[in-house]
C-alpha cells in the first residue's frame, strides 16, 4: 500500500470513446469523431509509440489492422484518462473487452454457447453450457496487461472475472451429468462445486500464473455473482482459493450490489485476498448509512484493506468532494483504521458518459484529499 | 393415474425474434415486422406443443416482458417500476408499484393472451401471476397492508379467471414461488388462503394450480395443503421427493421436474419414476408435470429439447405413472 492515506484506484470498465467504437468496426472516422480524438490526444498526451496506430485510425484508406489499432488507442486513452484524474492504480478501462463473461469463456475449453437468454425486456445475453471438463486454450489478458504495463505511469491493477461468476453464469451440464441419480439439490451442489473448482484450477489459475510471471502484481478478481446465492459463499471462497493457490500477488475481490453481511463470515476464508472492493455509495442515502456494514469486518476481526466505493455509477449527479470525504471518514471510523482504506467508484464507470465519469473521478480524488487533510490535521 | 404435461412459464424467444426485438429497440426494424414475428412464434410454440404431445398448450407467452407486466401495465392502480432481480437468477423484471388499491380492467389482461390460445381455449393454459408473490415483490405504496393487497389481488384474479372461464378457458396456472421461498405467516397466510379460494371460485369447474418453485416445499406444506381444491405444484428439483409427506386428502398434485438452470435434458424414464413415487407418497389421483422454474431461463433450443422429454414422460416405461 502507498504511504499516503486513501489512495485512489480504478475498479472496472469505462465507456469507450466514439472514435474507438468506429475504429473497432474498421470504419473511417467522421469529422466529429476525428475532432474528438484529436482533443483527447492533445489533452492526454498519447505515447509516441502509438504514432502508427494514430495513422491507421485517422489516415486515408482502410488498413486491415484499423480495429486492433483503435483498441490500442482506446486502451492508451483510458490509461491516461484515469491517470489524469489522479488515480494511483489504473488499468485500461477494459478497452479491449466487450463484457466480462463471453470473452473469458471463449478462451476456455469444454464450453459451448447455447443461444441468447433474455435478461430483461429486449435485452439478452449469450450463455454457454459446460459440456466437457473445463480446460484452457491459452492464458488470456496477458497481451492486454503487457500493453498497460508498457504505457501506464501509475501502478497497473488488472481485473479478471472470477471462477464462481463464470460458473454461475453458465449452464452446468457436464458436471451435473456425472452425478448419479436424480439431479436434486444435493447433486446440483456437488456438481457446481466441481465446476467452480475446475474453472479456478484449470483456467483461471494458469492465467493468473502467466500474468504474475509477466510482472502483474495487483489483481482484482471480480465476483459479481457472489451475492446472487448467499448460501453458496463457500463456493466463492473455494474458487478464489483454488485460483490463487501458490501465487504471489496482491489479490482483491470485487463484489457489488449484494448483501455483504449474508456472505460473512464465510467470505473471510478467502486466504490470499488482501482487499475487499465493494460498492457502498449506491446504498448510501439520507436515513440509510451505506457504510455501516463495514462494522461487520471489525466485529469479525478482519484486518484486510477495503476498496471503498465512494461514487455511485448509476447516477449522473456528481458527488461533491465533501460528500466523498465524509463517506471516507465514516468508513474509517467503522473500520477503526484509516490506513486500510483505498477509494474507488462503486463499480465500472462504463454506465456513465466519459465527461460524467471524469467528473466523478476528479471528485473522488478531491474528496480523498479533503479526507486526508482531515485525518492528518484533525480539527479540534 | 392420469398424467398431464405442460409448460408453466413463458417460453424462450427464438433467435430471429431475439434479433428482431433488439433491432426494434435500435430503430432498425418496424413494429409491424416484430409483431409478425411474435405472432409466428406463438404459432410455432403452439404447434410444437401439439406435435410433441404436451397435455396443455401455452403458445409460449413470448410477448410478455415478465410475469407481472400484463397486470402492471393494464390494470389500474399500478405503475411499472425499476428493474429488479428475479429471485436468484441473472434475469430481471420491472417491479410493479402499487399506487392505489388495484382495480381490474375488464378484458385488458385477456387481450394480451397469445392469439392461438384465444382462438382455441380448449386445452389451453392461462398463466396468471400468483397473488402472494406478486404482493410481496411489488412496491406497495397503496396504503393497504400487504395482507389486504394479497386478498384483493386474489379477488381480482378470481374475477379475471371467471371472465376467461366464460370464454372457454378451464386450465389456470399461477406461478407463486415465494410460497415456498418465503412462506406467508399469520395474516398473510390467511390472506393467501382466501386469495386462492377467490381464484378457485372464479375458475369454477376448471382447475387452478398454484405453481411453487425455487425452494423446498416441505416446510410450507401445512399451508399449501389448505389451498385445496387448488392444485399445488411442488418443485422436485428443490424438494426431496423421498421425503414428501402424504397429503391430507387425495387429489391432483403438480410436480416441477425440469430444471431450467441446466441445459442437461432430463430422462423421461427417470422423471416418470421419481414423479410416480412422489405421487404415491402424496396420495395423488392425478399428476401435473412441468418445468420447475421459468423455462425462459434457457435459450430456445435447450428449452425445446426439455419440452420434448417432458412430453415423453406419460409413455415412459419405467414402472412410472404411465
Amino acid at each position: 500500500m502507498t504511504a499516503a492515506l486513501f489512495p485512489a484506484q480504478e475498479i472496472g470498465s469505462l465507456a469507450k470513446p466514439r472514435w474507438q467504437l468506429l475504429g473497432q468496426r474498421g470504419a473511417p472516422l467522421d469529422p466529429g469523431a476525428a475532432e474528438e480524438f484529436r482533443g483527447d490526444e492533445a489533452r492526454l498526451h498519447f505515447a509516441d509509440d502509438l504514432a502508427g496506430a494514430r495513422e491507421a485510425l485517422l489516415g486515408p484508406g482502410a488498413p486491415p489492422d484499423r480495429a486492433d489499432r483503435a483498441r490500442d488507442l482506446g486502451a492508451e486513452f483510458a490509461i491516461r484518462f484515469l491517470e489524469a484524474a489522479g488515480l494511483d492504480r489504473v488499468y485500461d478501462g477494459e478497452a479491449r473487452r466487450i463484457e466480462m463473461y463471453e470473452y473469458p469463456i471463449r478462451q476456455m475449453l469444454g464450453f459451448e454457447f447455447q443461444g441468447h437468454v433474455r435478461s430483461f425486456d429486449a435485452k439478452y445475453y449469450l450463455k454457454a453450457a459446460v459440456v466437457d471438463a473445463v480446460g484452457l486454450a491459452a492464458p488470456y489478458h496477458v497481451d492486454e496487461f503487457d500493453f498497460v504495463r508498457a504505457h501506464a505511469r501509475a501502478e497497473p491493477k488488472l481485473p479478471i472475472t472470477g471462477p464462481y461468476t463464470l460458473a454461475d453464469w453458465s449452464y452446468n451440464q457436464y458436471y451435473l451429468a456425472r452425478q448419479p441419480g436424480w439431479k436434486g439439490r444435493g447433486a446440483r451442489r456437488s456438481a457446481q462445486r466441481e465446476f467452480v473448482v475446475d474453472v479456478a484450477r484449470r483456467a483461471i489459475r494458469p492465467t493468473l500464473r502467466a500474468l504474475v510471471d509477466r510482472g502483474c502484481r495487483v489483481i482484482q478478481i471480480d465476483e459479481p455473482a457472489a451475492g446472487t446465492h448467499p448460501d453458496e459463499a463457500e463456493l466463492v471462497v473455494e474458487g478464489f482459493n483454488a485460483a490463487t493457490e501458490g501465487l504471489d500477488a496482491e489479490f482483491s475481490m470485487h463484489i457489488c450490489y449484494s448483501d455483504y453481511r449474508a456472505l460473512l463470515p464465510t467470505l473471510l476464508e478467502a486466504k490470499r485476498c488482501r482487499q475487499w472492493a465493494w460498492e457502498f455509495a449506491n446504498r448510501d442515502a439520507p436515513g440509510h448509512d451505506g457504510y455501516a456494514v463495514l462494522r461487520a469486518l471489525r466485529e469479525y476481526g478482519d484486518d484486510r484493506s477495503v476498496g471503498l466505493g465512494v461514487v455511485d455509477v448509476h447516477r449522473d449527479a456528481v458527488e461533491p468532494p465533501e460528500v466523498v470525504a465524509e463517506r471516507i471518514g465514516r468508513a474509517a471510523r467503522y473500520l477503526g483504521d484509516p490506513g486500510r482504506l483505498w477509494v474507488n467508484p462503486d463499480c465500472g464507470l462504463r454506465t456513465r458518459s466519459l465527461p460524467v465519469a471524469r467528473a466523478k473521478l476528479e471528485a473522488l480524488v478531491a474528496g480523498a484529499e479533503l479526507a486526508r487533510a482531515e485525518f492528518e490535521n484533525p480539527r479540534r | 393415474m392420469r398424467v398431464l404435461t405442460g409448460l408453466t412459464s413463458p417460453f424462450p424467444r427464438p433467435e430471429p425474434l431475439v434479433q428482431a426485438s433488439r433491432d426494434f429497440d435500435r430503430g432498425r426494424v418496424s413494429a409491424e415486422r416484430v409483431d409478425a414475428l411474435y405472432r409466428s412464434t406463438e404459432e410455432e410454440v403452439d404447434a410444437l406443443e401439439r406435435r410433441i404431445g404436451l397435455g396443455v398448450r401455452t403458445a409460449g407467452y413470448v410477448r410478455w416482458p415478465d410475469l407481472y407486466r400484463p397486470i402492471a401495465e393494464r390494470w389500474d392502480g399500478f405503475a411499472v417500476g425499476p428493474l429488479t432481480r428475479w429471485l436468484e437468477t441473472n434475469t430481471f423484471f420491472r417491479q410493479p408499484i402499487l399506487l392505489a388499491p388495484p382495480v381490474r380492467v375488464p378484458g385488458a389482461f385477456a387481450s394480451g393472451l397469445p392469439a392461438p390460445l384465444r382462438a382455441a381455449p380448449a386445452g389451453a393454459r392461462v398463466l396468471l401471476p400468483g397473488p402472494y408473490s406478486l404482493a410481496r415483490l411489488l412496491d406497495n405504496r397503496s396504503g393497504e397492508t400487504d395482507a389486504a393487497v394479497v386478498h384483493r389481488l386474489g379477488r381480482l384474479l378470481g374475477e379475471e379467471a371467471a371472465a376467461l372461464a366464460n370464454d372457454g378457458f378451464s386450465e389456470f396456472l399461477l406461478p407463486d414461488p415465494l410460497l415456498v421461498r418465503d412462506p406467508p405467516e399469520g395474516p398473510l397466510a390467511e390472506a393467501t388462503v382466501a386469495a386462492y379460494r377467490a381464484v378457485q371460485a372464479g375458475v369454477g369447474a376448471g382447475r387452478a394450480t398454484a405453481w411453487t418453485y425455487g425452494g423446498d416445499a416441505r416446510p410450507a406444506l401445512p399451508l399449501l395443503d389448505r389451498l385445496h381444491p387448488t392444485v399445488v405444484g411442488i418443485d422436485l428439483t428443490e424438494t426431496e421427493p423421498d421425503a414428501l409427506p402424504a397429503a391430507p386428502r387425495p387429489g391432483p398434485v403438480g410436480f416441477g421436474v425440469l430444471d431450467s438452470r441446466t441445459t442437461l435434458a432430463e430422462e423421461p424414464e427417470e422423471i416418470a419414476r421419481i414423479a410416480h413415487d412422489a405421487a404415491r407418497r402424496r396420495g395423488a389421483t392425478e399428476v401435473l408435470l412441468g418445468p420447475a422454474g421459468p423455462l425462459d431461463l434457457l435459450p430456445w433450443g435447450p428449452a425445446a429439447r426439455k419440452a420434448e422429454q417432458l412430453a415423453r414422460v406419460p409413455n415412459a416405461r419405467s414402472g412410472g405413472p404411465a
